[in-house]
């Protein structure tokens, strides 16, 4: 592996921006100190063309080799976003970025290649994206559910906000429940709801009685 | 799990999970067996999978703190922190300095309990059910501590957007002391049952190898990577709470115990010593805890305007005791977050299982399963098959079933 | 000769009660000793009694693809053995109701029918689980197959050369304590062999260390997952009878010892003495060898338990025979 040294992260996005010019469609860099020292951790947030994704990542391996958290991802409405969350050089004291690459997926096409021939470890995420919002990730080496049920209905993508999202009639209140009525009759009566009331008049008795 | 393919013949399959006494926590695991040996794994996670995150994207932040307490029974902290730290910068929010301190100190007592909780089921899982009660008994004083500063043992529901929502007061300080230095005192001790039982070392030295370099891209963190000589540690490399002022290495298991191999006896000790690690961080921001506030803001209605308007997006990231706990959440001036995305750490870290478990025994496997304690909290659904065909029960159901139980026995 | 049927069938059944009641008794023991070892109170003396109580009134589950007669027959079959060699060992300080020529050989046989009683009901209940405990269950009976026989054998040896009639006859070696045959030499040696018997026992009876074939957390019971109700009843009491098994045998090959043979008892109470005797050294002996190391001990995997039978337990067994013989030459010259 070759040893890129530390950079800051105005550095980082200047070397994006000389390889890639405007296929960057935007960097930023915000930062956070917390504590009474207050020092500060640095998030960059590049996005970037969808064509650009591996070589973005690959660019982040030729300086270090990142660390991949998680695809994280928006429902924009027309557009699908993916957000590529990892982070670089860690194990600097106080001296790791966390790089976030946003890529834009319109509804019509939702395909990404996969980044796994990269990081393997990807593999999760990706799974979970395909399922939870209904995108395609090409070569993916293993395609099959991750997180939902084999009898989730398909064409249910939770994630997303329009039609295809979890529609209301899939939503169960747990408080509303109550005994369906094709049963048989249960070994013990059910409580009705009306015996609260007797017990709410004897409340009201008692406070009654104690105003008097 | 893929086919009809699999017949009986060699290699053989053997499935575990989703419920077996090995496994804490729901998961589908089936191994390709040769004789005792694992030729291949396949596992299946979320069985039980509850939509915490659409749940989340139909409340608001203050609200989503409090469901964040129940992603995980035994991470209460990281998961709201995380969370917290997210919105913070999104709103930008100031936390007093005192809070994150507070945070601090609640999120080592976690790790603490955390390590020892583990260290027991480590110790069942190779079937040493003695030192698992002692590990257990160990583990209270630190459940004591957590309830003395929260109110609960579990889900604490301490952590609050902008600080944290009780003060660690002077009366509780000589309580904090006390079980410090309790712990001070265990902890040889512990090494010495733990590191130096040869059966331990037995079933644990060269077992359940991950390199270097697999833990660096399958993406593995927390103690799983420490133990293979990955330097990585959030405390360390990425400034939040208290730990921008603290001190903290990442532990790497030492020379002493012959560096980092990679293997469970590894995260063992990685474990342990940062049980020792946490003892010494509470004690600091003991030290060094500034005065002040605890809350950036205490009024709910003018908290929760405030947040209604952020718009943005943010990175909440915290080390866990399992490794490193990602919160991503993007406002866009509603109520509830646009997007939530959970990443726990065994996220990350369930991708080693398979370089780890391949060509070992049967008999490994829980122990090595268990070794990057794994925290699969999820629930939503149960199978019953009867007389041949599957129903599913939905929780309504379960709900009900459980209810009428409850009638039943109150009755008889 | 029909007197003596007679009273060998009641002294069978007296023998069979009484051992299920040790059984008993030592299981609540164990579980007692082994919870103070752990930090915790545990359950009262009669709860194994409870357990069993409650199994015998639980249905018994036969999965489909069980082989049902094979699954049923398993248990019955388990504890018969286990009482029968019961009927071989002298208990309670006792003659043996049954005896023979070659006792301590026979005893040997018998005491692989329970396991393989329960290997036949592991491979019957068509479960992956039970099948691999099943394959365990015979690696670990061939591996401690061999120090056991040492053990026996060297005693037997010693007896022989001593000059002792019928020297495979538990009742001989009863009547002649091993130790007072042998030199300071000797005595080393059957230390030796009384440890490795002690280690075996364990493996007998399938508990931690050398629990693999059950291995709750691997195998979540392995050969047993499938039983329950009765049938499990009946493994759980054949694991009983086999302890008092294990622990008489123990008895009898080393601490053949009467009390009312040193303390001047009336003759009444003689048999009460001996009784109460046996008791407290059967006790002793399952608190080393059963609770004692379960409670100090992680499980050994199968090629651990194995090598550590095989290999380890072996040697020292060998040893500790060439120690009896070097003694007996040496005493000879």
């Amino acid at each position: 592996m070759n040893e890129t040294p530390h950079l800051t992260p105005q550095e980082i996005i200047d070397l994006y921006r000389a390889e890639f010019g405007t296929g960057i469609h935007d960097a930023r860099i915000t930062e956070r100190g917390e504590g009474v020292r207050k020092t500060k951790g640095y998030n960059i947030w590049i996005r970037v063309d969808r064509k650009l994704l591996k070589p973005a990542i690959k660019k982040l391996m030729d300086i270090r080799f990142p660390h991949f958290a998680v695809i994280a991802g928006n429902d924009l409405g027309d557009e699908i976003e993916l957000l590529y969350i990892l982070s670089v050089f860690y194990g600097t004291k106080f001296g790791e970025y966390m790089i976030t690459f946003g890529i834009r997926l319109p509804k019509t096409d939702l395909t990404v290649p996969t980044i796994t021939d990269l990081i393997p470890g990807a593999l999760l995420s990706e799974r979970e994206k395909q399922e939870f919002f209904g995108i395609t990730v090409t070569d993916i080496p293993d395609g099959r559910r991750l997180f939902l049920p084999d009898d989730f209905p398909q064409g249910v993508y939770p994630w997303r906000k329009d039609e295809t999202g979890i529609k209301p009639e899939m939503v169960r209140e747990l408080w509303a429940i109550d005994r369906p009525k094709d049963r048989p009759v249960p070994p013990v009566p059910e409580k009705k709801p009306v015996q609260e009331v007797p017990a709410a008049e004897g409340m009201k008795k008692k406070t009654g009685g104690a105003t008097e | 799990m893929n086919g009809d393919t699999k017949k009986k013949s060699t290699p053989y399959t053997v499935p575990i999970g989703p419920v077996h006494p090995a496994l804490k926590e729901p998961v589908m695991f089936t191994f390709q067996m040769e004789g005792e040996v694992v030729r291949s794994v396949d596992f299946a996670p979320g069985n039980t999978h509850r939509g915490i995150e659409w749940m989340g994207m139909r409340r608001n932040p203050v609200q989503i703190v409090h469901l964040t307490d129940r992603i995980c029974g035994i991470c209460g902290v990281v998961h709201s922190l995380s969370f917290a730290r997210a919105v913070e910068q999104i709103a930008e929010i100031e936390v007093p300095p005192r809070a994150d301190y507070i945070r601090t100190i609640l999120h080592e007592l976690e790790r603490m309990q955390s390590h020892l909780l583990w260290a027991g089921v480590a110790a069942h899982e190779l079937g040493f059910d003695s030192l698992l009660f002692l590990a257990w008994r160990v583990r209270e004083q630190s459940m004591d501590l957590i309830e003395n500063l929260t109110g609960n043992r579990v889900n604490y529901g301490i952590v609050q957007i902008g600080g944290v929502r009780r003060d660690i007061s002077d009366e509780q300080r000589p309580i904090i002391e006390q079980g410090l230095s309790y712990y001070r005192g265990l902890l040889d001790q512990m090494k010495t049952v733990f590191l130096d039982d040869s059966t331990i070392r037995m079933r644990c030295r060269g077992h359940g190898l991950l390199s270097y370099r697999d833990a660096q891209i399958l993406c593995a963190v927390g103690p799983t990577a420490r133990a293979s000589g990955v330097a990585m540690d959030v405390r360390h490399d990425y400034p939040y709470c208290a730990y921008g002022d603290l001190n903290v290495q990442p532990v790497i298991p030492p020379q002493e115990f012959g560096g980092p191999q990679g293997d469970v006896y590894d995260r063992i000790i990685v474990r342990l010593l940062e049980i020792a690690q946490s003892i010494d961080i509470i004690q600091q921001c003991m030290d060094n805890m500034p005065a002040g506030e605890i809350l950036w803001e205490k009024k709910y209605p003018k908290l929760l305007s405030v947040l209604k308007k952020a718009q943005g997006e943010a990175i909440g990231r915290v080390e866990a005791p399992r490794g490193e706990c990602m919160h991503y959440v993007r406002m866009d001036g509603n109520d509830a977050p646009a997007t939530w995305k959970v990443k726990a750490s065994s996220y990350s870290n369930l991708m080693s299982w398979i370089p780890m478990i391949k060509g070992e025994q049967l008999a490994d496997i829980p122990i090595i399963v268990a070794s990057i304690d794994p925290c699969m909290s999820c629930t939503d659904r149960v199978t019953v098959i009867r007389e041949g065909s599957a129903a599913n029960l939905t929780k309504e159901e379960l709900t009900r079933l459980s209810r009428e139980k409850t009638r039943r026995l109150s009755q008889c | 000769m029909l007197t003596d049927i007679i009273l060998t069938v009641a002294g069978a059944v007296l023998v069979g009660i009484f051992g299920i009641i040790v059984a008993f008794f030592l299981m609540g023991i164990d579980r007692i000793v082994t919870a103070r070892m752990q930090a915790r109170i545990g359950p009262p003396l009669i709860q194994p009694l409870t357990d069993m109580r409650k199994l015998f009134t639980k249905e018994n589950v036969v999965p489909a693809n069980a082989i049902p007669w094979l699954f049923n027959m398993a248990p019955v079959v388990a504890l018969a053995s286990a009482i029968t060699i019961l009927l071989y060992i002298p208990v309670g300080g006792f003659p043996p109701v049954l005896s023979g020529g070659g006792d301590l050989i026979l005893v040997m046989y018998l005491l692989t029918l329970p396991a393989l009683a329960l290997v036949a009901g592991g491979f019957s209940s068509g479960s992956p689980y039970a099948t691999v405990g099943a394959q365990r269950e015979m690696v670990t009976m061939i591996a401690y197959e061999f120090p056991l026989a040492v053990v026996i054998i060297a005693i037997a040896w010693k007896l022989t050369v001593s000059g002792i009639p019928l020297p495979f006859m538990l009742a001989s070696v009863q009547a002649n304590p091993v130790w007072g045959l042998v030199g300071p030499l000797g005595i080393i040696g059957i230390l030796i062999l009384f440890f490795v018997l002690l280690i075996v026992t364990p493996a007998e009876l399938s508990r931690i260390p050398f629990d693999t074939p059950e291995a709750e957390t691997e195998l979540a019971g392995g050969v047993l997952v499938e039983y329950s109700g009765k049938n499990l009843a009946l493994f759980t009491l054949t694991q009983g009878v086999k302890t008092v098994v294990m622990a008489s045998l123990v008895v009898a090959l080393f601490i053949p010892y009467r009390l009312s043979a040193i303390l001047p008892t009336p003759a009444i109470l003689q048999p009460v003495l001996d009784l109460l005797f046996y008791l407290v050294l059967v006790v002793l002996v399952s608190f080393i060898a059963v609770s004692l190391i379960r409670v100090s001990m992680a499980r050994f995997r199968i090629n651990q338990v194995v090598s550590a039978y095989w290999m380890y337990l072996s040697l020292v067994g060998i040893a500790g025979m060439l120690l009896i013989m070097a003694d007996h030459i040496l005493g000879v010259v």
